[in-house]
């Protein structure tokens, strides 16, 4: 059996856990190491696993890896990802792609220019409440997109998510492109304009923690987004993606995560929701694998994360102005 | 207390057989122009028929007047029944211009009456336990809240909804219970945005308010849903969060093999009954108020107020840009 060889750059990103295992999962891949600056964040796991481990991620980029998985800070994307387009490595970053529209496009640029593939990763494209809505637009069951109502609310993940200086900005910035993504994948037409809120609502973190996008797509579609880190501790689970999409012949609701069980455990001291559904990440990092083992184009793009990110970007502006701003 | 109602649609029923059943009222008399439609009420709520509002209040001599007429009827009725010297409940929107609005108010000032106005989301118990729980500080501090209200259009069967010069529009017409809401929650709104799409048998509309107090609200609501008619509220805050939902507290589901028979299947209607409907405690709170002269829960200026924030929505779907109050 072909083998793809990955290497992950940076556990800074909790996703960079679910990722890896998944790919250790995959009899069709081997894992060649973990590179971390930080040696013990990712000790257990280099114990547990017995991975080759490299402080210096220059080092993993040296080895025989064919891609690499990017969870680093967001703030450094740009240089993770550049690096190993540069070293002939295909590579999936972790959302949001990156924090200026000018640092994406040399991303973009890099693996161009050096014959490598970058996904972004958008996990949500593959949860199969939204993979359904999908086919069901494709299929015309609702006719036209007239508009939707977004949410991807979250709880504040702290760390270095409120630090500007590392995440380049908080829930609008976070939370903005998971759904824009899957506004721009199903709604196929370029956003023109952004009207964005973003305030410190929800605790002591001076970040943005509260979020609205509402974006207008050429088409003449609109749509809004809740972004905000808004669920408390009690709430009983982490945040939520939804979509209510309006069509000229119908409506579809898409929860993601409602396939669940409640719990209500007095060993938690409060209830929770339980999710069994598929899990997105392990069927998106099946995807990227796939995709490279075959030779075939990687089907969520470095240009679907800047569209995504862009947007962020352009409600933080916004926000500033108070009014909407052409993008 | 004496009370007639004007206006026998949809609204009318509800009113006239909320006040029919209230001991300390006495309906006196049921008046629109079709007639079929008047009579049909009296008789259901065992009152006399009017097709002329001047004979009515002419005939029954009432104290207080119930307006449940179409949005655009409104200024004139109730200038009519203030100069008539009879407080006036009157449905939401008060009027579809703020300019007929301060008429309205001026008309019931100068001629010494009262004026109500039915925005009845302050009277449902969900809303209600919402705000109490709000204002005992449950959830810390405002957030980001969203409100729903959606449903079938009521122009299909009542032609004037989809005349904007007559109902608003959706915004104007259904989702101003959600603003008089959010501003009793959360207080004045600063700034307005609005998107909408208008077409045919669909009005769509979501809305972001923004807050004196820096907290911002996303409202949606939809004429021209396929589902049932279904609202739904989520307010989060610095200490946490609070929804409610009409579709998962319906408390009551009734489904018949008859229904099965003639739709083809198990057709059902939810519902979420209760000992009084929110319009039987609205009303009854109007006629206390109107008896001891106290505040309403609701005063005519809150509701000149969420109609100042519908026609800003309206505004910022036109230019594009946000509105500044």
């Amino acid at each position: 059996m072909k083998k793809l060889k990955v290497g992950l750059i940076s556990f800074a990103h909790g996703h960079a856990y679910s990722y890896l295992a998944s790919l250790a999962a995959m009899p069709e891949v081997e894992i060649v190491g973990i590179a971390d600056e930080s040696q013990s964040r990712v000790a257990s796991i280099v114990e547990r696993t017995g991975l080759p481990y490299y402080a210096d991620y220059r080092e993993l980029l040296a080895t025989d890896a064919d891609a690499i998985v990017i969870c680093s800070e967001n703030v450094h994307h740009a240089r993770h990802a550049i690096a190993a387009a540069e070293a002939r490595k295909h590579v999936l970053c972790e959302k949001p792609l990156g924090i200026s529209v000018s640092e994406m496009e040399r991303m973009i640029a890099a693996a161009r220019d050096n014959g490598v593939q970058l996904m972004t990763a958008f996990p949500c494209r593959y949860l199969p409440a939204v993979t359904g809505a999908k086919a069901a637009i494709e299929r015309g069951d609702i006719g036209d997109i007239v508009a939707v109502k977004g949410t991807n609310h979250g709880t504040n993940p702290g760390g270095w998510f409120t630090d500007r200086a590392l995440s380049g900005g908080g829930a609008l910035l976070d939370h903005t492109v998971h759904v824009m993504d899957l506004l721009n994948w199903m709604i196929g037409s370029e956003v023109k304009e952004v009207y964005g809120y973003a305030a410190s609502r929800f605790g002591e973190t001076k970040i943005d923690d509260a979020g609205l996008v509402h974006v207008k797509f050429a088409g003449g579609a609109f749509a809004v987004i809740d972004t905000s880190w808004s669920r408390p501790k009690s709430f009983p689970t982490w945040g939520d993606v939804t979509m209510e999409i309006i069509g000229t012949k119908g409506s579809i609701s898409v929860d993601g995560f409602a396939q669940k069980n409640e719990v209500y455990s007095d060993l938690a001291g409060k209830g929770s929701w339980s999710y069994w559904g598929d899990d997105m990440d392990r069927l998106m990092i099946e995807s990227f694998v796939g995709s490279l083992l075959e030779g075939r184009p990687v089907p969520i793009t470095g240009e679907d994360g800047l569209r995504s990110a862009a947007v962020a970007l352009a409600a933080y502006e916004s926000a500033k102005l108070g009014q909407p701003v052409a993008l | 207390m004496r009370v007639a109602v004007l206006g026998c649609g949809g609204m009318g029923h509800v009113h006239a057989q909320s006040f029919a059943g209230m001991a300390d009222a006495e309906l006196v008399g049921v008046c629109d122009i079709d007639a079929e439609l008047a009579g049909e009420l009296a008789s259901k709520t065992g009152t006399r028929a009017f097709c002329s509002f001047a004979d009515m209040l002419e005939e029954t001599d009432p104290q207080v007047i119930s307006i449940a007429l179409p949005s655009y009827l409104h200024k004139q009725a109730v200038l009519e029944a203030a100069e008539a010297g009879k407080h006036v409940i009157c449905e939401k929107p008060v009027a579809l211009s703020l300019e007929d609005t301060d008429e309205i108010i001026e008309a019931c000032r100068r001629n010494g009456v009262r004026l109500f106005v039915g925005h009845v989301v302050r009277f449902f118990p969900e809303y209600e336990q919402v705000r109490r729980q709000i204002k005992e500080g449950r959830i810390g501090e405002p957030g980001v809240a969203h409100t729903k209200r959606v449903g079938g259009h009521p122009g299909i069967a009542r032609g004037w909804f989809k005349d904007h010069a007559k109902s608003g529009g959706v915004i104007v017409d259904m989702m101003i219970h959600d603003i008089d809401f959010m501003r009793w929650i959360w207080g004045e709104v600063k700034s307005v945005y609005a998107m909408n799409a208008c077409k045919d048998d669909s009005d769509y509309a979501l809305v972001t308010l923004e807050f004196a107090n820096g907290a911002a609200a996303n409202l949606e609501a939809h004429w021209g849903d396929p589902g049932p008619f279904r609202y739904a509220a989520e307010i989060s805050g610095s200490a946490g969060l609070i929804r409610l939902d009409s579709a998962a507290s319906a408390s009551l589901h009734v489904r018949t093999r008859a229904q099965a028979e003639r739709d083809g299947r198990f057709a059902e209607i939810p519902q979420s009954p209760g000992v009084l409907s929110p319009y039987d405690r609205e009303l009854a709170h109007f006629l206390a108020c109107v008896r001891d002269g106290a505040v309403p829960l609701v005063t005519a200026e809150d509701a000149r107020e969420a109609l100042r924030i519908a026609l800003a929505a309206l505004e910022s779907i036109q230019t594009g840009k946000v509105v500044l109050l």
